[in-house]
């Protein structure tokens, strides 16, 4: 039985299918991966089209020149010229015409391939090469000068891309940057192109002029779709060659169909398939994503309501707040918990200290809305019901924005109080003293000197005066520094740290 | 390698750039000491950008000179460092926050060997500086613009360079984010390294900077802050866009 699965395994000439297809694979794939993340897809097109007329011009002319019949280091000499013609070309008129790139790709390598179809008919009582084997590749019958060439190139692309694998990584990330450290970016460009051209000539005998592109570029891509280093990614381009080789091969097998052919089916179906089941990058997990995310709105109103039932509250409380489907509910809810945002008790639930911070933003984003609400003048009837659409805005920078625009204010048209603005104060960072609430402590790290503060200084909040419109800054000696908004704008300090967040003083009426 | 002090760490004489008939840059001649914090102001397409790539060497010279530390830009490789501008990058590339850090090492890792031991030492140092140790392994179109930003921060200074060059850098960026980059370009600055850095922000740009370019294709004006910020050199720049800084007749800057 296994006999039978596997005998075709002892034919020579599958024997070197596989062997050959997986050597061009395996430098495709690595090469490919450069030629991906450089977005230079066409170059390979190009490459692959422009060796016909490449081959062809080497041959007639060691043949009309020296004699000598299918001179290969000649014809491979011959496609790097062509391809290279090609390339200075698309280069050439896309820079002299008003012609996109895209077009004068097209142009060129069809010319150039057309060129060489022409080349190879007229002359082919002395040049004796088959242009569907060219079109069509044939990996069933490659031979032993097709696997030396794919060995010696595979050995040579390989080694100069691990050696200078950080060069290539580094001026195709970010050529600027990699020239200013001091990298030699277009000897790594010429390199790099070199190497994309042995590679394609490498390639055409076994899968043909079309299907070249497709080696190289597609199991790259379908390593992209899966890793998030360059160095994982070839890896895995090179695995994803190997494995259209050996299942188009096999494929082949089964359906008797040209090698080529089925190799690259077999690609394009693998890379269909990780498109779609990619853990991070693919389809489903996606769809899953978004399929399962709550709407943030619902989370931000389980929080808020959370919050505001001093916890822990019932998830029936909960529910009746938050006019949802019981089920949908439980789900949002479990969701919570496992992001850490939500504890479950007999008692019900409360905030962990993650879940507060959110909860606490939220309500400060909604008292500061509400606060500008009754500014533009929306009646205060309405003021809730508006602000609680108008939190769900609360961007770090917008809320800054509103609390700026409004003077800091410390509470909300119903008395309430607003949440310091904690992610600035706890962050670390020095602060305008604008910032600060009452009873915080700070050392002043720049200050104008018409404020009479000083560098170093320790200072400590006290309440505001004047409606709110005075800072009070207390020094450590007792005097006071009065700051107007933009004087309190203007000093900044660094506020100590109180350990976690402050709890409501006083909840909204 | 020996620095006089006397001898500008950057000096562009005489600059012209162009990429077609317009001129992206013109006779522009600047002289910036070392241990400085400049900044770049204009007008989006003014040529800032072009400005920076100049003094890397990365944009082709129609005309003039550019020198680093006397010497030409073309033997300066590795002494300059550069943060791109955010628009510039590839944030699909598949790369990791380390391994950006890392490319600031590059230039000095011969290509036979790996990072040493020093290497990963002063990546880790740097991108604890910008505060970005914890997200080492994620990628970076993962991050968000003001974490990103601190990564080729850290790129920048992994590299140990004399000389940074930095494209809005704060673009994108919240204002904590700004505040604590800020505070790592001063720190440079105040270990001696010079730092370039365009800037968009009108309103801030005289309390961050210790001198000022003012560019529009030509010079308009090099300097300390106050000389620079001169209401008729800003409205020769910026024409009828006036409004944008008729806050700053008031000296309450906001932020
Ligand atoms: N690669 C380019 N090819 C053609 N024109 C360019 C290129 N880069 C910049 N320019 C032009 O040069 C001028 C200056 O651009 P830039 O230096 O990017 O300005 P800034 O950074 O001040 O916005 C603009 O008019 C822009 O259109
Ligand atoms: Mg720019």
């Amino acid at each position: 039985m296994i006999a039978t699965i596997f005998s075709p395994l002892s034919e020579t000439f599958i024997q070197k299918a596989l062997l050959g297809g997986s050597l061009v694979a395996i430098v495709c794939g690595v090469v490919g991966c450069l030629v991906v993340v450089r977005r230079m897809a066409f170059l390979g097109d190009a490459l692959s089209h422009a060796m016909i007329a490449g081959v062809g011009a080497g041959y007639l002319f060691m043949k009309l020149v020296f004699g000598k019949e299918a001179h290969a280091p000649a014809m491979l000499l011959g496609s790097l010229i062509a391809a290279g013609i090609t390339v200075g070309m698309i280069a050439f008129v896309s820079r002299v015409s008003r012609l996109k790139e895209d077009t004068v790709i097209g142009i060129m390598y069809c010319g150039v391939f057309a060129a060489g179809v022409v080349l190879v008919s007229v002359f082919r009582d002395h040049i004796h090469i088959d242009i569907v084997h060219f079109i069509m590749g044939d990996v069933l019958g490659v031979t032993d000068t097709d696997l030396w060439v794919a060995g010696i190139v595979g050995a040579a692309v390989l080694t100069v891309l691990t050696l200078f694998f950080r060069a290539f990584q580094f001026s195709s990330f970010d050529p600027v940057a990699a020239r200013a450290a001091g990298i030699p970016v277009a000897l790594v460009d010429i390199t790099l192109t070199l190497c994309v051209s042995l590679v394609v000539v490498s390639a055409v005998s076994m899968v043909g002029v079309i299907l070249v592109v497709g080696l190289l570029i597609t199991p790259a891509a379908t390593a992209y779709l899966l890793c998030d280093r360059l160095d994982r990614m070839m890896g895995l381009a090179a695995l994803f060659g190997v494995t259209s080789v050996a299942g188009g091969l096999a494929l082949a097998m089964a359906l008797d169909s040209a090698g080529g052919g089925a190799i690259m089916c077999f690609c394009t179906a693998q890379f269909l398939a990780v498109l779609a089941l990619a853990p991070r990058y693919g389809l489903l997990a996606g769809w899953r994503r978004r399929r399962n995310m709550i709407p943030q709105q619902l989370f931000e109103d389980i929080l808020g309501s959370v919050l505001r039932g001093k916890p822990p509250v019932a998830a029936a409380v909960v529910a009746s707040h938050v006019h949802l489907h019981r089920g949908r509910l439980a789900r949002a809810i479990a969701t919570m918990k496992s992001d850490g945002l939500l504890l479950e008790s007999q008692e019900g639930l409360s905030l962990t200290d993650e879940g507060l911070l959110h909860a606490r933003r939220l309500q400060r984003a909604h008292r500061l809305w509400e606060t500008y609400l009754a500014r533009v003048g929306v009646p205060e009837k309405e003021l809730h019901e508006k602000a609680h659409v108008l939190e769900h805005v609360h961007e770090e920078e917008a809320v800054d924005y509103i609390d700026d625009l409004l003077g800091h204010p410390e509470r909300d048209p119903h008395g309430a109080d607003i949440p310091e603005d904690f992610v600035h104060v706890e962050g670390g960072a020095p602060v305008p003293a604008s910032f600060l609430r009452e009873g915080r402590r700070a050392t002043v790290v720049s200050a104008p000197a018409a404020t009479g503060l000083a560098v170093g200084q320790r200072i400590a909040m006290a309440p505001r005066r004047n409606e709110g419109r005075t800072w009070v800054a207390k020094r450590e000696d007792g005097s006071e520094a009065l700051l107007d908004h933009a004087a309190a704008d203007a000093v900044m300090v660094q506020p100590d740290s109180e350990s976690g967040l402050r709890p409501a003083v006083r909840p909204a009426k | 390698m020996i620095t006089d002090a006397r001898v500008p760490a950057i000096q562009v004489d005489n600059l012209t750039v162009s990429y077609g008939p317009r001129p992206a840059l013109l006779d522009v001649s600047v002289a910036i000491e070392a241990g400085t914090l400049v900044g770049v102001i204009g007008p989006n397409g003014s040529g800032k950008s072009t400005l920076i790539k100049a003094i890397l060497g990365f944009v082709k010279r129609d005309f003039g000179t550019v020198k680093i530390f006397g010497e030409p830009v073309e033997e300066a490789r590795g002494r300059l460092a550069y943060v791109p501008q955010r628009g510039a990058v590839d944030w699909d590339y598949p790369v990791t926050v380390e391994e950006v850090a890392m490319m600031g090492r590059y230039g000095r890792i011969p290509w036979w060997s790996s990072p040493s031991a020093e290497d990963r030492r002063i990546v880790g140092e740097s991108l604890d500086i910008v505060r970005m140790g914890d997200f080492r392994k994620r990628q970076i179109g993962q991050l968000s613009g003001g974490q990103q930003q601190r990564v080729f921060m850290a790129r920048a200074l992994a590299q140990g360079a004399d000389i940074l060059l930095l494209d809005e850098p704060f673009a994108g960026v919240d204002a904590a984010t700004e505040r604590a980059l800020l505070e790592v370009l001063r720190q440079a600055r105040s270990a001696g390294r010079t730092l370039v850095v365009v800037h968009h922000d009108l309103a801030t740009a005289a309390e961050t900077f210790d001198r000022l370019i003012l560019l529009k294709q030509r010079m308009y004006g090099y300097g300390p802050p106050e000389a620079v910020m001169h209401e008729d050199l800003l409205t020769a720049v910026y024409e009828g866009r006036l409004r944008i800084f008729g806050k700053l007749a008031q000296p309450e800057a906001k932020r």
